[in-house]
């Protein structure tokens, strides 16, 4: 599938494509600007692909209007109608569907008891905090019990402590309604949080789909790696020793490898120890409550970060300046395509 | 309460009736005087040639609105004034709902232009305003009288020639219609324009198709503008002047042609104020009602 203003150079998805399973939790993880809410609009309606199709079990929906696509979306901003109550609100799409008055009063009271706000029915929209509007959009979507409900950094307005709950809760909903859930977000923790699998997009391609472990532990690229969590890169020469860093240590690999490597490793895979395989200087030492990262300085590269659990014996006695030796487990290590 | 939160409350009112004492002043000289003046000319007896007589108070204006005075100076029942205000009212009911036809899907037009296509056409909205009044109706007479364009063009269609457009209550509509049809756009356009586009999205995400969207989301959202416009529509129409004078000729007076006509030619100030103080109750009732009609909802949502 692809999409782009007629007449420019850039496409805003050039050549996506994927397959979402029948009650998956998916997320389309990137950061602003990748094409994931493009791809959100594409699949709710709002725009036409340039080329290429959609299909919704099995059967092509890219011509149609959005009202007629089984798909329900919960906005960014929530777009609740602001000349209604809440009732009327989460009843919209029902009425629409011609149901009669009893079953939309009775699956408008079902909703609300869904997202846990019984008692609002009778309140404009306006006046409800942002977690509630929150909730109200998703009862409102929920309410025609779409095929696909589409969420558009639903979460993103949320402060922290309201965002955790409603990952919880959102996770809960998917599971109780057995709808599919396609989920935009830039928040890679977010996305590892509540996914079943991720695609993560960049520059309107998808660059890996995979479960968060996969994506976490197997990243394909260096894109990848570097925008999900925390990675330390290793560049240099690939040699049947293993790699060659620019001050000529060498760290042994699990497959040889010849020619210019990236390597990726991620900071908590990797321990202080007086054993260790690398050598290299202490910058900084980070305490964060349960870790504590640790900044060195390997083969010339700065920043390269460790990160342990604060436990006994932690950090004893290490003073920025001290020359450390770490031990990189070649099962940590993992060789990226440029 | 200390003292000087009292004293700092005193000097803030002493400051605000200050700051209002300009808009004030204006209102009562340019408003409340000239009304009042007008109160009392309409309670006053008229005098032989124009003017009244000072001092001699008559209620007899707001009788002859309804009544006329028989040879035996018995009062009869006399509808003349009435059916004039009716037609007054009936044709500015017809030029508001006329306006709204065409000027509710001028401003949704406008609105759903990109910003340049739309100030463009926003100032071709306004492009009239630069002609005088008199010269665009004027223009319009060329247009409906028989033989004109509007006439033979209609006989092309197989209507006989010589329709009498001009000089009827049609004309009149036309002409009012056209004056103030930008009164109409406006307003809602503004409306429109504050409009969050994405509403209407979820209108169309929850199954709405284009007229369903339209009347549960983008109208109830335009509301105010529609209100704002079909008063400034229908206030202005219901008194108007120079459209009925020059397009309805002598045949289709409205009540600013009749109040006109008594402090004119009829020499009869005090009907003329009596008529306008029926106008501008007609129009104050008008305002209640609509008030009473589109407020409310929005006040219950706050309470």
């Amino acid at each position: 599938m692809e999409f782009g203003e007629p007449g420019q150079g850039m496409k805003a998805l050039d050549d996506v494509s994927l397959e979402i399973r029948a009650n998956e939790f998916f997320t389309l993880l990137g950061p602003s600007g990748c094409g994931k809410t493009t791809l959100l609009r594409l699949i709710a309606g709002f725009e036409q692909p340039t080329s290429g199709v959609i299909r919704l079990y099995g059967e092509a929906m890219q011509d149609l209007p959005p009202f007629r696509r089984p798909v329900n979306t919960v906005f960014q901003s929530y777009a609740l109608f602001p000349h209604m109550t809440v009732a009327q609100n989460i009843a919209f799409g029902l009425e629409m569907r011609g149901l009669g008055r009893a079953e939309i009063d009775r699956t408008v009271s079902a909703m609300l008891e869904l997202v846990k706000l019984p008692d609002v029915g009778r309140r404009r929209a306006d006046q409800l905090s942002g977690g509630q509007q929150q909730r109200i959009a998703l009862a409102r979507a929920l309410a025609n019990r779409p095929k696909v409900l589409l969420l558009d950094e639903s979460l993103s307005a949320l402060d922290l402590k309201l965002r955790k709950e409603m990952q919880i809760e959102l996770k809960r909903l998917q599971a109780d309604t057995g709808i599919t859930f396609i989920f935009v977000t830039h928040d890679q923790e977010e996305a590892l949080t509540m996914s079943d699998r991720i695609a993560v997009m960049s520059k309107g391609r998808i660059l890996q789909i995979g479960t968060p472990s996969a994506i976490y532990e197997a990243p394909v690229n260096r894109t990848v790696a570097d925008f999900i969590g925390e990675t330390n890169f290793l560049t240099g020469e690939g040699t049947p020793e293993g790699l060659r860093l620019a001050d000529g240590q060498c760290l042994a690999l699990n497959e040889p490898a010849s020619g210019p490597l990236t390597l990726a490793v991620r900071p908590e895979r990797i321990r202080l120890s007086d054993q260790g395989n690398l050598e290299g200087r202490l910058e900084d030492i980070v305490y964060l409550g349960t870790d504590t990262i640790y900044l060195l300085e390997v083969a010339g590269q700065s920043g390269f970060r460790v990160r342990r659990q604060n436990d006994e014996g932690a950090g004893n006695g290490l003073h920025p300046g001290a020359r450390v030796r770490i031990q990189v487990p070649a099962a940590a290590l993992r060789v990226l395509a440029e | 309460m200390s003292t000087l939160q009292q004293r700092q409350q005193a000097r803030q009112l002493r400051h605000r009736l200050l700051l209002s004492a300009p808009a004030m002043a204006m209102l009562g000289v340019f408003l409340l005087v000239p009304l009042g003046i007008m109160l009392l000319v309409s309670v006053l007896q008229g005098g032989d040639y124009g003017g009244v007589k000072w001092g001699e108070y008559s209620f007899e204006a707001y009788v002859s609105f309804f009544y006329e005075r028989d040879l035996d100076d018995s009062l009869v029942f006399n509808t003349d004034y009435l059916q004039i205000f009716q037609r007054s009212l009936w044709l500015s009911v017809l030029t508001t709902a006329g306006c709204l036809l065409i000027g509710f899907p001028t401003a949704l037009y406008l609105a759903l232009q990109d910003e340049k296509r739309r100030n463009l056409l926003l100032f071709l909205v306004t492009v009239p305003f630069w002609t005088n009044l008199l010269v665009r109706v004027y223009a319009w007479i060329l247009l409906l009288r028989n033989g004109g364009l509007v006439d033979s063009g209609l006989g092309l269609f197989g209507f006989d020639g010589s329709l009498g457009i001009l000089y009827s209550d049609a004309a009149v509509i036309v002409g009012l219609l056209y004056s103030f049809l930008p009164f109409m756009v406006l307003p809602i356009y503004t409306s429109l324009e504050k409009l969050d586009w994405r509403l209407v999205e979820a209108a169309f995400d929850l199954g709405a198709n284009r007229r369903k969207a339209l009347q549960r989301v983008i109208v109830p959202l335009a509301m105010p503008g529609i209100v704002a416009g079909t008063l400034l529509v229908f206030i202005p129409s219901l008194g108007n002047y120079i459209i009925p004078e020059l397009l309805g000729g002598g045949k289709s007076l409205m009540i600013g042609n009749l109040i006109q006509l008594q402090f004119g030619t009829a020499h009869n100030w005090p009907l003329g104020a009596a008529l306008a103080f029926v106008l501008l109750a007609l129009v104050l009732l008008a305002m209640l009602s609509y008030n009473l009609r589109f407020r409310q909802p929005a006040m219950e949502g706050h309470a």
